[in-house]
Formats: C-alpha cells, sequence, structure tokens
C-alpha cells in the first residue's frame, strides 16, 4: 500500500479544473455546433441527392462512423503536414470533432428526413416552395420533435469526446488534470475528481437540454 | 522506396498483426465482461428480481455516471486504482477493466430497456402460473427481450472497439499505439496511421453489418411469433 488519499492537496486547483470545464464545454458547443451543419447538409444529400456528391456523402458518413476518432485526429495532426496542410491542435481537434459528430448527427438527422411521409413533401411542392424552402419550413419544423431525444444524446457524447482534445495538448478539462497530476502527483484524487467534473459538466447539459425539449418543444420523451 | 520496405518488411506486419489481435482481444473480452456484468446490474435495477432497495439504488447510480465519464479519464482511474489497491497488475488487465466498466453502465441501460418492453402481464401471467422470480425471467421475459436487447448492444460494442484506442494513451500495444511506433521508425504519418484507420473500419464495418443483419432476423422472429 503506502499511498493514502490526500484529497486536500488538490482543493487548491478547483477553480482552475472548472476553468478547463468550460473549455471542455465550449469545445463541445463547437463541435456539435459543426457537426449539425454537416449533418444536416449531409442528411439532406444523401436523402435527396443523386449521382457522385451522394457516395461522397455515404463514403464520408461510413467511414467516420466506423473509424475511431483519436486516430482521425492522430491523422489529420500528423499525416496532413505530408500534404501541405499544417494544422494546430487546436484546429486539428476541432475539425476531429465536428467532422465525427457530423457523420453521426447525419445518421440521426437522415432518420428524421426519413419520419416525413412523401405526402408532405409533395405539398410543400405543390405549394410553390423551392426543394431547399421545403426543407427549411415544412420538414425541419416537423420532424424537430423525433430528432431532439436523439441530438441531446449526441450532444453529452461529444462533450465526453472532448477529454480526447487533453492528447493533443489543449488545456481542457481533462488537460488541466494531466497538468495538476505532473505538479502534485496525487493521480487518483485528481482523476476522479475530474470525472466527477465530466459527470456534473453532462448532467447539467442533460438537465437544461431536458428542459428546452420539454418546455419549448413538448418532447415528453426521456433525454437521460 | 525504402520507406515501403520498411512498411512491408516482415517484422513490421507482425507488428501490425499482432497490435491488432490486441484490440480484437481486448474489445471482445472487455465488451463480454461488461456486458454480463451490466445484464446483472439491469437485474438489479427490477424491483420484481431483486426486491432489495439498496442494490437498486447502486445500480441507478452506477450507470448514470459511469455514463457519463470519457474513456480517457476512466482509463486513468482505472490505472491509478489499481496502484492504490497495490496490485501490480498488466495493461491489459487495466485497459479490459476499463472497457468492461464502461460496456456494464450502456449494456445494462439496453437490458433494462428490453425488459421494460415486456408487458407488465407478462409477469403476473408467469406469477399465476406458480413461477418464482428467475424462472419467469428466464422462461418468459428473456425469450421475447432477446430482440430488444441484442441489436443496440451489437452497436454499442462497435462505439466500443473505436474507444480502445484511447488504451494506446498507457502503453497498452495496440492498433493506435503500433501506428505511433511505426511512425517512430520512420514510416511516413499518412501510412501508417491510414493502415490502421483502414483496419479499424475493417473490424467495425463487419460488426456494424452484423448487428444490422441481427436486427433485422431478430425482427422477423418476433413477428412471426406474435
Amino acid at each position: 500500500m503506502g499511498y493514502t488519499l490526500q484529497y486536500g492537496q488538490v482543493a487548491p486547483y478547483l477553480g482552475y479544473l472548472a476553468e478547463g470545464a468550460m473549455l471542455s464545454f465550449g469545445l463541445a458547443a463547437i463541435g456539435f455546433l459543426c457537426g449539425w451543419l454537416i449533418g444536416l447538409i449531409c442528411a439532406a444529400i444523401s436523402e435527396y441527392g443523386r449521382g457522385p456528391i451522394r457516395w461522397v456523402v455515404r463514403a464520408y458518413v461510413v467511414f467516420f462512423l466506423n473509424t475511431p476518432i483519436l486516430v482521425q485526429i492522430f491523422f489529420l495532426y500528423f499525416a496532413l503536414p505530408d500534404f501541405g496542410i499544417l494544422l494546430t491542435s487546436f484546429q486539428a481537434v476541432t475539425i476531429g470533432l465536428s467532422l465525427n459528430a457530423g457523420a453521426y448527427l447525419t445518421e440521426i438527422q437522415r432518420a428524421g428526413f426519413r419520419s416525413v411521409r412523401r405526402e408532405e413533401r409533395e405539398a410543400a411542392i405543390t405549394l410553390g416552395f423551392t426543394r431547399l424552402q421545403a426543407i427549411r419550413y415544412v420538414i425541419v419544423p416537423h420532424i424537430i420533435k423525433v430528432l431532439y431525444p436523439p441530438l441531446s444524446n449526441q450532444y453529452i457524447l461529444v462533450t465526453m469526446t472532448t477529454s480526447i482534445a487533453a492528447i493533443f495538448g489543449i488545456e481542457e478539462l481533462t488537460g488541466r488534470a494531466y497538468n495538476i497530476n505532473a505538479i502534485t502527483f496525487r493521480s487518483l484524487e485528481i482523476f476522479s475528481i475530474t470525472a466527477l467534473y465530466y459527470v456534473a459538466l453532462t448532467f447539467f447539459a442533460s438537465t437544461i437540454l431536458y428542459g428546452i425539449g420539454r418546455y419549448l418543444f413538448r418532447i415528453k420523451a426521456k433525454v437521460f | 522506396m525504402s520507406e515501403l520496405e520498411l512498411f512491408l518488411h516482415p517484422g513490421n506486419l507482425r507488428l501490425i498483426w499482432t497490435s491488432f489481435l490486441m484490440t480484437a482481444s481486448l474489445s471482445v473480452l472487455g465488451c463480454g465482461i461488461g456486458f454480463l456484468a451490466g445484464f446483472f446490474l439491469a437485474l438489479m435495477r427490477n424491483p420484481r428480481i431483486v426486491p432489495f432497495a439498496p442494490a437498486r439504488w447502486f445500480a441507478i447510480v452506477y450507470t448514470e455516471t459511469f455514463r457519463r465519464i470519457p474513456f480517457l479519464v476512466k482509463l486513468m482511474v482505472v490505472l491509478f486504482a489499481f496502484q492504490f489497491a497495490g496490485l501490480n497488475v498488466s495493461l491489459f488487465t487495466i485497459a479490459v477493466t476499463t472497457v468492461a466498466l464502461t460496456a456494464a453502465a450502456f449494456a445494462s441501460e439496453n437490458v433494462r430497456a428490453g425488459l421494460e418492453s415486456i408487458h407488465a402481464n407478462q409477469w403476473d401471467a408467469a406469477e399465476a402460473m406458480n413461477m418464482g422470480g428467475f424462472t419467469a425471467l428466464w422462461r418468459v421475459i428473456l425469450p421475447q427481450a432477446w430482440p430488444v436487447m441484442i441489436p443496440p448492444s451489437m452497436t454499442y460494442s462497435v462505439g466500443l472497439v473505436k474507444s480502445t484506442s484511447i488504451a494506446s494513451q498507457i502503453g497498452l500495444f495496440e492498433l493506435t499505439y503500433a501506428a505511433r511506433i511505426m511512425t517512430n521508425k520512420g514510416i511516413s504519418a499518412g501510412l501508417a496511421f491510414g493502415t490502421i484507420l483502414i483496419l479499424y473500419f475493417v473490424l467495425c464495418y463487419a460488426l456494424n453489418r452484423f448487428a444490422a443483419w441481427l436486427e433485422v432476423r431478430l425482427a422477423t422472429t418476433r413477428h412471426r411469433r406474435a
């Protein structure tokens, strides 16, 4: 044995960790929003598009769904310089997070597009909506109820994925935990507290998302 | 040209193959243990099977927290917890434990969804036929619940295979670690990471197709029975 838990030594760093949690939140928000946009475009293409662009989108989604995000970011960070594209670690992580989230969000939103009946689209076209307008005014408002629970779930998953940024030297929650570990060597204490920070962060997000869904969109489905 | 020679050297190919096997065995063992544990956790949450409130609370707290901790942080906690306990275990054991802890939390949710998808009347009917909790579970509930439980668990295990790449952070010799060794040997990052991306893809895509196939197959049996 010879190791006694001393949470007291970690106490001075709680605020420092909380700032890291803010960065984690920011990374998750960027990753999720970009991914959501990518997902929306790709879902529309893979449902309504045809020809080569559809194949490209399908290939992107299938590839990113079936490979680990850590290796994707490694590739962006270490392999792209060979092709003349230099990314900072922050850029590599945000691009990787967005592309990875984008693939998942494409699949989620595609299921949403599927849930719209064909007649609805035809009615919108008959009323003189262009294809884009039909998506914007008819399809999206209709499917938000189907989409909201899996979307909020994905947001939580993206938040947890941001911890990978620490591997690339970004000082978010996990990165700061590594820093404190290097100073104090109270490893178990630090990482268990970091784990609790993540539980709190995602639980907080889940609660907010549940509230928004419940009172804004009248969704009764469970978010967490 | 010399880079390609380095890459195709038998020693290098064996390195890739060994690490591939490591990733595969880590996933299989971790998911196996984890899903079994998750199954029992879900049973603990069901008052009809385990009528003991503290067990239920434990199961709820466990699933709600362990689903919310990132794999990397969990890996660190497990690593240092083993150290704290004074156990001298291999890196493989640490990684398997982490995968299993994660799998248990998610699997227990899937199993719970499966159990809840069965109408409560089925339990009552089983009780009326003088079946105990476990007999009812085994003979009546589970045969109907498998189709709901298994496909999402299979899909989730793909996610775990991908998470195992993070185990390279503690120095476990799996695919991602092998890629980093290759780059240290002078093979370009594009070739090294590209290769293991393809290997991960093959593994995960096969699993995903199997899950999709299973889902269709199980769904049809369910319809035939009804």
